[in-house]
């Protein structure tokens, strides 16, 4: 029997969600079984061409999604771009051996600087700022070539900061990714599995959240140089920060009992959507909440 | 040897021993005189001078404007009192041309100033001893006053700034900001000779040592004359392998884990024994060997290079102290990296699969070997190993109109990074000589209260020279010292005056490399109060070279 909230149904219990994207009304899917479409906010899924059933492991919009239709995703050995929404796609290649890719991260300025970069698991982070057409491993200082995610600064025009969560701590770069610092992490809490950047309307500082494996989260104000551990002690799979009304920012954290959301700052959480079975991503929608799940596919539930 | 050259020569080089006031006297003479030939090459618009070649005096002279280079070019003043403080002044001016590749004329404008004021003290009934001692108070209190004013620097605009600050260069210093900018302070930068006009930079990939392959036999890409490996076993050892016999176990593991591309490095490797490995490259199916001699000149850069790659790596290398030989050789010696490439002259590798952890702390242990290291050779060893382990390098190609300028802009290019690195690690301060001129108001209180004579006049002797290398620079600028100095004088605090534009500026607009100005009033004060306790000059005989004809 078809779950309930279940919009994309996978056919075999090993596959699963990567990593979701969505903007403009079209959402896309990176699955193991391939890249997928919904253009009725993830109601319904179409499989694209390009990567067909080949192993998509991440998948980025363009900030300017409705104007230039720029989306990328990443398959074993490339990154596949397409600037019109998904309907036709462009191959990167890479060097020998194929990288394989964890996480993209587009440039908040994309519209200026055509900034993308993109996590690999053994061969660090490459860079393209020619909006995907070419790529280039850029790993000064970076020790740990595994990197699990990336996050780049709100104020990315002006710092160019950008975080490597790895699996054995936590780097910061100050010029765009082009050379990495190790951070005060403590490296006891690694892996970093995921990353968020929000800033604080009191202070006016910009605060750092890294969900690791074993420890939960950490928070930092002061740009990773020192941590703070936060009340939520699950493996966090992935962080999402939503603008509140007020100026404010509500948390949210994908975690194997579901997604959970702190409205303050993470010092306290309430469980938001509870899940039978372990999910992989989500995606935070104006009226909903799509979820990945290991095994069976992608949910759509009612948020708000 | 003419006639007068000879009685010169004798006069000049008479035995015998001088006293006060004449030492003192003769010492200044000489740093005048040293110094008068630097002076005009301090800030960003030097003026030049032109040395006579030592080869040849009828040759073109050198027309040059770096500090380091112009005293190293002095050998003699002719009198040999004034030698003795033109020799002091050129010590302390090559000493912090070679440690920091900057501020020599910033040291010697200071210490100048220093040592005038303190001979005009001693002369009017000063204690030599409890002046110097004073200075060196004074000293640390100024040193303060500069840690107090020094900020980090970052991104490549400030760091160009930085740069064009050392180096008047402007595209020279952009292409070192964007460099030190992604390399940082221990990054590896080779910098070199250009066929071109124009200056160019490359960034590479991993790790590469300067030490190839054992035979051409190797190379499998004879277009590229180099062979590359993806996902390589590396097998790491220190000693020669000579019989052949020797590889069959190492083969024989290779074999049994279904390596398919090796790479070993080894001390030698003998020509049978590479005969033995090219016959495994024929005769074993999916298994690709090369072997390369482990990096160094030495044998402790040889260890160093093995414990790095080791660490880079994760195989644990198989050393002769230990008794190791390949045919002791375990799953636990292999170590693994993304790719790997050999050249007949390099090999590098890129993505190694050592513990990251146990790298960092590897860099870790190294970072604080260099810092707590005063000696030089030591402390470019180490910083080589840490720029490697970085993870990639940087190469800036010098190119330019004719072999001369090529030459004098990479030796521009390689003073002004080793400044640059100074920076990167060590911070910045407001430039144009005014980070120097602020650090006064930590002298004025002991300058008019300090407890006794000696001590008012080492602040007071201090304090005026922190003015002297802001005077310098607006003067070889072409302005009026006093007029400059009046007009900061009613502007807002930490402003400089720049001599480009003719305006008052931000200080933080003009950066000078915190590092190098620390190291050149340092070494001022510490020449300076050395040269003023000096009391009695002995000469001894001119040295036979003198007298020979020439």
């Amino acid at each position: 029997m078809r779950q309930k909230g279940l919009t994309l149904e996978f056919e075999t219990a090993e596959d699963t969600v990567f990593a979701l994207a969505a903007a403009d009304g079209s959402c896309f899917a990176a699955c193991s079984a391939g890249l997928f479409r919904s253009t009725d906010a993830g109601a319904s899924w179409q499989r694209l061409r390009p990567s067909s059933e080949v192993v998509t492991t991440a998948v980025a919009v363009s900030p300017t999604f409705a104007s230039d239709r720029s989306v990328f995703a990443a398959v074993k050995g490339g990154i596949l771009r397409s600037s019109d929404g998904g309907d036709t796609w462009y191959t990167s290649g890479f060097p020998a051996p194929p990288p394989l890719f964890s996480c993209l991260a587009v440039s908040p300025d994309f519209e200026r600087d055509g900034v993308l970069l993109a996590g690999t698991l053994e061969d660090g982070v490459f860079s393209s700022a020619d909006r995907g057409l070419r790529w280039q491993p850029w790993n000064f200082g970076l020790f740990d070539l595994s990197v699990l995610c990336l996050a780049l600064s709100p104020e990315w025009r002006r710092d160019e900061t950008v975080y490597a969560g790895t699996e054995t701590g936590l780097y910061r770069s100050d010029n765009g990714g082009r050379a990495w610092r190790f951070t005060g992490f403590p490296t006891e809490f690694a892996p970093v599995l995921s990353l968020a950047l929000a800033v604080d309307s009191t202070s006016g500082k910009t605060l750092l959240f890294a969900g690791g494996e074993a420890h939960g989260l950490q928070a930092s104000c002061d740009q990773g140089a020192s941590w703070q551990g936060l009340t939520l002690d699950s493996a966090v799979n992935q962080l999402h920060v939503q603008p509140a009304a007020d100026g404010g920012f509500a948390l949210y954290a994908l975690v194997n009992e579901g997604v959970v959301r702190s409205a303050d700052g993470g010092k306290s959480w309430a469980v938001a959507q509870p899940t039978e079975a372990v999910p992989t991503a989500m995606l935070l929608l104006d009226d909903a909440l799509l979820l990945g799940v290991h095994g069976r596919g992608i949910m759509r539930l009612p948020f708000g | 040897m003419s006639e007068e050259k000879e009685f010169l020569s004798r006069k000049t080089y008479q035995p015998g021993v001088v006293f006060q006031p004449d030492a003192q006297r003769n010492i200044g003479r000489g740093i005048d005189k040293l110094v008068a030939a630097i002076r005009p090459t301090l800030g960003p618009t030097p003026r030049t001078v032109a040395v006579t070649r030592l080869d040849d005096a009828r040759k073109t002279p050198d027309v040059l404007d770096s500090g380091g280079t112009i005293a190293r070019k002095v050998i003699e003043m002719g009198a040999r009192d004034e030698d003795i403080g033109a020799m002091l002044a050129r010590a302390l001016i090559c000493r912090q041309h070679e440690t920091m590749g900057d501020g020599s004329a910033t040291a010697a404008v200071l210490l100048q100033a220093i040592y005038r004021g303190g001979i005009h003290y001693l002369a009017a009934g000063g204690n030599a001893m409890r002046l110097r001692h004073h200075l060196e108070r004074a000293l640390a209190r100024a040193l303060a006053g500069l840690d107090e004013m020094t900020a980090p620097v970052a991104g490549k605009g400030k760091l160009a700034q930085v740069a064009e600050a050392i180096c008047h260069d402007r595209p020279l210093a952009e292409l070192l900001g964007e460099i030190f900018d992604i390399i940082g302070s221990y990054g590896q930068l080779d910098i070199r000779k250009d066929h071109s006009r124009a200056l160019r930079r490359e960034y590479i990939e991993g790790m590469f040592w300067d030490s190839g392959l054992v035979s051409r036999e190797m190379i499998a890409d004879q277009k590229e004359l180099q062979t590359v490996y993806e996902e390589p076993a590396i097998v790491i050892a220190d000693f020669q392998i000579n019989d052949p016999r020797h590889i069959m176990p190492m083969l024989e593991l290779a074999v049994d884990h279904k390596i398919e591309k090796l790479l070993l490095i080894a001390g030698e490797v003998s020509g049978d024994a590479i005969a033995g490995l090219t016959m495994a490259n024929g005769k074993l199916k999916n298994f690709q060997v090369m072997a390369v001699r482990s990096p160094g000149m030495n044998p402790d850069d040889r260890q160093a290079a093995i414990a790095d790659l080791a660490v880079l790596t994760g195989g644990q290398p198989l050393l002769s102290v230990a008794g190791d030989s390949l045919k002791d050789i375990t799953p636990a010696n292999i170590g693994r990296a993304r790719r790997a490439w050999a050249s007949t002259h390099n090999f590098g590798i890129i993505g190694g699969k050592g513990d990251p952890r146990q790298l960092r702390r590897h860099v870790s242990n190294l970072q604080t070997q260099y810092q707590r290291s005063d000696d030089k050779p030591h402390r470019d060893g180490l910083q080589a190993r840490i720029g490697k382990l970085m993870g990639g390098s940087a190469t800036l190609w010098i190119g330019g109109l004719s072999e001369t300028e090529i030459d004098r802009r990479k030796e521009l290019a390689e003073s002004t990074a080793d400044a640059m690195r100074a920076a990167v690690k060590d911070g910045v301060l407001p430039g144009g000589g005014m980070a120097l001129a602020h650090c006064r108001q930590r002298l004025a209180p002991r300058r008019a209260n300090g407890a006794d004579p000696d001590e008012r006049a080492a602040y007071r002797i201090l304090h005026d020279a922190l003015m002297e290398p802001a005077r310098a620079i607006y003067e070889n600028a072409g302005y009026e010292a006093g007029e400059v100095f009046a007009r900061l004088a009613h502007a807002a605090d930490q402003r400089s005056f720049d001599v480009v534009s003719g305006e008052i500026v931000d200080g933080q607009q003009l950066l000078d490399s915190a590092a190098t100005q620390k190291s050149a009033l340092r070494n001022a004060v510490l020449t300076a109060g050395m040269a003023l306790t000096i009391d009695v000059l002995v000469h001894h005989k001119a040295p036979e070279i003198a007298r020979s004809p020439g």
